[in-house]
């Protein structure tokens, strides 16, 4: 048997190797839920609720952002991270989380965001200007 | 009913149109008499040989016309951008008018249409170097090069056939792309002020330059696919070897460059903190670039000793495929959740994978019916030759773009099997455990391979050689890892072994070079920016350091000894020196240019003995600031020193809020605080706590604008004068009686956040009532931020520079081997 047929055949062997560990390594996406019953760090995809208050205050903490999110369950959970609030936040659309339970809170270890953004948004911006006289 | 538009300008939009269907059209006419060309040429009939010539004047033509038509897209393109014609969608969303001249260009390929746009006039730039050229083999390589043409054509032309949406123009109208009620009035124009303008984090000269060095290194991985396509096409399966050579080097060196200008893009203007995050963005395009490393290596294995012919033009083939493969990971919208900066889908999904399959397929039929006259060599290799260990490295290096492959495509695993898998957790940790030992064993490899020759070695001279190599890269290398600190590794040891043994292999092979041997030179400067990218991107990826550590705040305590988590982000209150690692960091105050404010961030460094400053410089992190939406957009800014640099960015700042507009229910007053009320007279002086105000007298003819007065009314000004910090500033609050009843008008010295109400006169008393308004005192400014120092940084900037001379000058000797072939 040639050698470069036997480098191949370890290489194809590897190959099978790497994609089944590419998939071992990978993560789960969950809910709340199955976040409560995990011990391990999993994704949760859901919204930010608005209607509650969104923590981030830097001069008593730079690295504490808490907010509530909704899972695509409809659950609702505290979600603490320990940094700072990400840019455009309260525009997000979609939050997908990686991190896991803690009591009660979900400790976030990575937020990622779908934000209509501003530069891809179908929205046009009008402006238009009124003739009305300042009353003095 | 019709409307009509007002003050449209349509024909740069139809000359555009007409200039993508042109393309499409030449294109397509042009593969096809390409390939009758090539067909007929092949015959062993003489007469139909003949009518090759007929059939490439005909390709030649509507290829020439097809330039022409590539540069009226832009034309036409560039002139709505530039001139603001908002009525055109993609002016609109991708520009402003307050955006100079060169972002307006890094606006042109900010979307899709753009940058299929720039692909293709790539594409006709080298597609016209092949037909001035590649003589005997324009007509096979141009049918190929001209298919990917009609292809990228399609993908601009945007309109409907049988319902069916096919590509996505960028001439489409504001009022087609998106109805909207203002749509119904005519004049609609007039009230679109302004586009979208470029997203921010676009707006940096590395925006410029980065996605057209991109794009030519992806069009000019068609060259060495359609040389190897053609190659087995007119069954001249080892001559196309020669020619591609140097195509494949300038692809490999071009697209290099591209990712690496893309890396310090996202250093320099983006605030992940880093140069590379294995995004599915960015190993999409590494992939490919991975690929064709390999095809080099195995391409000039074959060329000298006839071994690993059908490695070599797989690789060339699937390299391609992996291109397109990337921009539909990037268009399709497929990556979704897990990418930051993909395109979203323009409804080009299907057509996207309809063109990876076609190229896929092509290059599968000719590999299949070809594969028996295919030069496979039945003889082993020596496990002391040249080639034996390129053909490893390749397919070492084939095995890890695997790895970055498989783990990208994730998401579109889950597309097609309808699973839900997630990414790891630590995406980064994740590819490093793969990618740190691959890049291990590729670098030794381009060590010892150097000293090896083709065909056999004598291993007794080899070892020789070698060892010395090795012996002075374990000395060289337990120096390195004591100061560059990252001894407490196994893995990251071993890596920087072996790229030092790399190194000193290589640089051996460069000074036989400046002994005579020439040839040598570009691969062993190319291996050697290899090496130093290598170590560069490990030291600075493993030791940098947060250096805005922060040791307060609630969760300071328990929990935080328990996960023992840093905390990277910290607060700096203007003029309020803050110690950092070794800095002493002061937030000095901030000044807005533009859409941008900066924020001047000291960092100066002091001698711990004597106090003496050793460093003292200062960063400006910028950050566009949007009260209203109640978001910042920051950017970094990097100190740089030829060991390390210091990188800086806002992490949030105090957002500004414009005034409000004065509403029902709430009264101006309230933004002030508790008025005081003061009995005066003429000359007196009054205090407030950033200066003092003088009653200069009294104004008995003041007038309110639309208030007539009548003959028993009167109204009074009390003439003020407020001085501070050396500044003096007018004020003329009134009184006013009219038909019996008491009136007062305010006012107001905003700059000092003063408001005046003339109040009453108390004649009797011969005094006059004026009470006096103040504003909080202003809140100190503060920023959060977050600062890392990255070691060594340069190396891996320096090692991407080396890398490309030694590709440069690779591609001078391989073409010339091939000009005197």
């Amino acid at each position: 048997m040639k050698k470069s047929s036997i480098a191949g055949i370890l290489i194809i062997a590897l190959a099978i190797g790497i994609i089944i560990s590419t998939y071992a390594d990978s993560s789960t996406y969950g809910s709340f839920k199955d976040a409560k019953e995990s011990t391990s760090e999993l994704h949760v995809v859901g919204q930010l609720n608005k209607e509650k208050e969104l923590f981030y205050d830097p001069k008593q903490d730079a690295n504490y952002f808490a907010f509530y999110m909704r899972d695509n369950e409809g659950r609702e959970s505290k979600v603490v991270f320990n940094g700072s609030k990400p840019q455009d936040f309260e525009r997000s659309e979609q939050i997908v989380l990686t991190g896991k339970m803690v009591g009660n809170e979900f400790h976030a270890s990575k937020i990622l965001m779908k934000c209509p953004s501003k530069y891809t948004a179908d929205e046009v911006e009008v402006t238009e200007v009124s003739a009305t006289t300042a009353q003095n | 009913m019709d409307i009509q538009f007002i003050g449209e300008n349509l024909l740069p939009g139809k000359i555009g149109q007409f200039f993508i269907v042109l393309s499409f059209c030449t294109a397509l006419l042009s593969t096809i008499a390409y390939y009758f060309a090539t067909t007929t040429n092949l015959s062993k009939d003489s007469l139909v040989r003949a009518s090759s010539e007929g059939w490439k004047k005909i390709a030649r033509l509507a290829f020439l016309i097809n330039i022409l038509a590539v540069i009226g897209i832009g034309s036409s393109l560039y002139y709505i951008i530039y001139n603001h014609l908002f009525e055109y969608h993609y002016a609109w969303a991708h520009s402003s008018k307050i955006l100079p001249v060169y972002y307006i260009i890094s606006s042109f390929w900010e979307g899709q249409e753009g940058s299929f746009w720039l692909w293709m006039f790539w594409q006709s730039f080298l597609g016209f170097i092949i037909f001035k050229r590649a003589k005997s083999w324009e007509n096979s390589v141009m049918t190929i090069m001209m298919l990917s043409q009609a292809f990228i054509a399609s993908m601009l032309v945007g309109v409907e056939v049988f319902g069916l949406k096919i590509g996505s123009s960028p001439f489409i109208l504001l009022r087609d792309a998106m109805p909207g009620p203002i749509f119904q009035r005519g004049d609609y124009l007039s009230v679109i002020t302004d586009g979208n303008g470029l997203n921010p984090l676009l707006q940096n000269y590395w925006m410029v330059i980065h996605p057209p060095t991109l794009f030519l290194g992806f069009a000019s991985m068609i060259v060495p696919f359609a040389y190897a396509i053609g190659g087995l096409w007119e069954k001249r399966y080892s001559e196309w070897v020669k020619p591609a050579l140097p195509w494949t080097l300038f692809a490999v060196m071009i697209l290099g460059t591209g990712i690496i200008m893309g890396s310090f893009w996202a250093y320099e203007a983006l605030n992940f903190g880093g140069f590379w995050a294995w995004d599915p963005v960015e190993n999409a395009s590494i992939i490919p670039w991975l690929t064709l490393i390999a095809a080099v290596h195995v391409l000039i294995a074959y060329k000298n000793s006839g071994h690993s012919y059908f490695t070599a033009t797989f690789l060339v083939l699937i390299s391609f495929v992996l291109v397109l493969y990337a921009s539909f990971l990037t268009r399709s919208g497929i990556l979704g959740e897990t990418s930051v900066h993909s395109f979203t889908d323009l409804g080009m999904f299907w057509h996207l994978v309809l063109y990876i399959f076609v190229f896929f397929f092509l290059s599968i039929f000719f590999l299949v019916i070809r594969w028996k006259e295919l030069p496979i060599t039945k003889k082993d290799e020596e496990t002391y030759s040249r080639e034996f260990w390129l053909f490893i490295g390749a397919l070492v290096i084939s095995i890890a773009c695997l790895q970055i492959l498989a783990s990208t495509s994730v998401p579109v695993f889950n597309a097609v099997f309808g699973t839900e898998i997630a990414p790891p957790a630590d995406v980064i940790a994740h590819y490093n455990k793969w990618q740190v030992p691959f890049a291990v064993v590729i670098a030794i490899i381009s060590a010892f391979s150097q000293y090896l020759k083709y065909k056999k070695t004598d291993p007794k001279k080899f070892y020789i050689s070698i060892s010395v190599s090795f012996v002075l890269s374990i000395f060289i290398t337990a120096a390195a890892v004591y100061i560059m600190n990252i001894y407490s590794n196994v893995m990251y040891i071993l890596l920087t072994f072996a790229a030092i043994f790399s190194i000193v292999a290589n640089a051996r092979i460069l000074g036989d070079a400046f002994a005579g041997k020439w040839r040598l030179a570009g691969s062993a400067v190319a291996h050697i920016g290899f090496a130093l990218l290598l170590v560069g991107a490990l030291v600075a990826a493993a030791t940098n350091k947060v250096v805005s550590i922060n040791n307060t705040g609630i969760g300071f305590g328990d929990e935080f000894a328990k996960n023992n988590n840093p905390r990277e982000n910290i607060i700096l209150y203007q003029d309020e020196p803050v110690k950092m690692d070794r800095y002493t960091v002061t937030y000095l105050g901030d000044s807005v240019e533009g859409v941008n404010t900066y924020y001047r961030i000291n960092y100066k460094v002091l001698d711990e003995k004597s106090g003496k400053e050793k460093e003292n410089f200062t960063l400006y992190p910028n950050a566009q600031v949007n009260a209203k939406m109640r978001q910042i957009i920051a950017s970094p800014d990097t100190k740089h020193y030829l060991f390390h640099d210091i990188y800086t960015h806002v992490s949030s700042v105090p957002l500004k809020e414009e005034d409000h507009e004065e509403h029902e229910g709430h009264s101006d007053d309230e933004n002030y605080e508790k008025p005081v009320t003061y009995e005066i007279n003429i000359g007196d002086t009054l205090r407030f706590r950033e200066g003092y105000i003088v009653v200069k007298g009294i104004n008995r003819d003041a007038k309110v604008q639309n208030i007539p007065l009548g003959e028993n009314d009167i109204a009074i000004g009390l003439q003020l004068e407020v001085n501070s910090d050396g500044k003096t500033y007018p004020s003329e609050p009134i009184y006013m009686l009219k038909d019996g009843s008491k009136f007062d008008f305010g006012k107001k010295v905003d700059e000092k956040g003063l408001k005046f109400r003339f109040t009453n006169v108390f004649p009797d008393k011969n005094k006059l009532e004026l009470m006096l308004y103040q504003k909080p005192k202003a809140e100190k400014a503060w920023v959060v931020l977050k600062a890392i120092e990255f070691p060594y940084i340069n190396l891996f900037w320096g090692g991407t520079i080396i890398m490309v001379i030694g590709f440069i000058l690779s591609i001078f000797r391989r073409n010339k081997e091939f000009k005197q072939a």
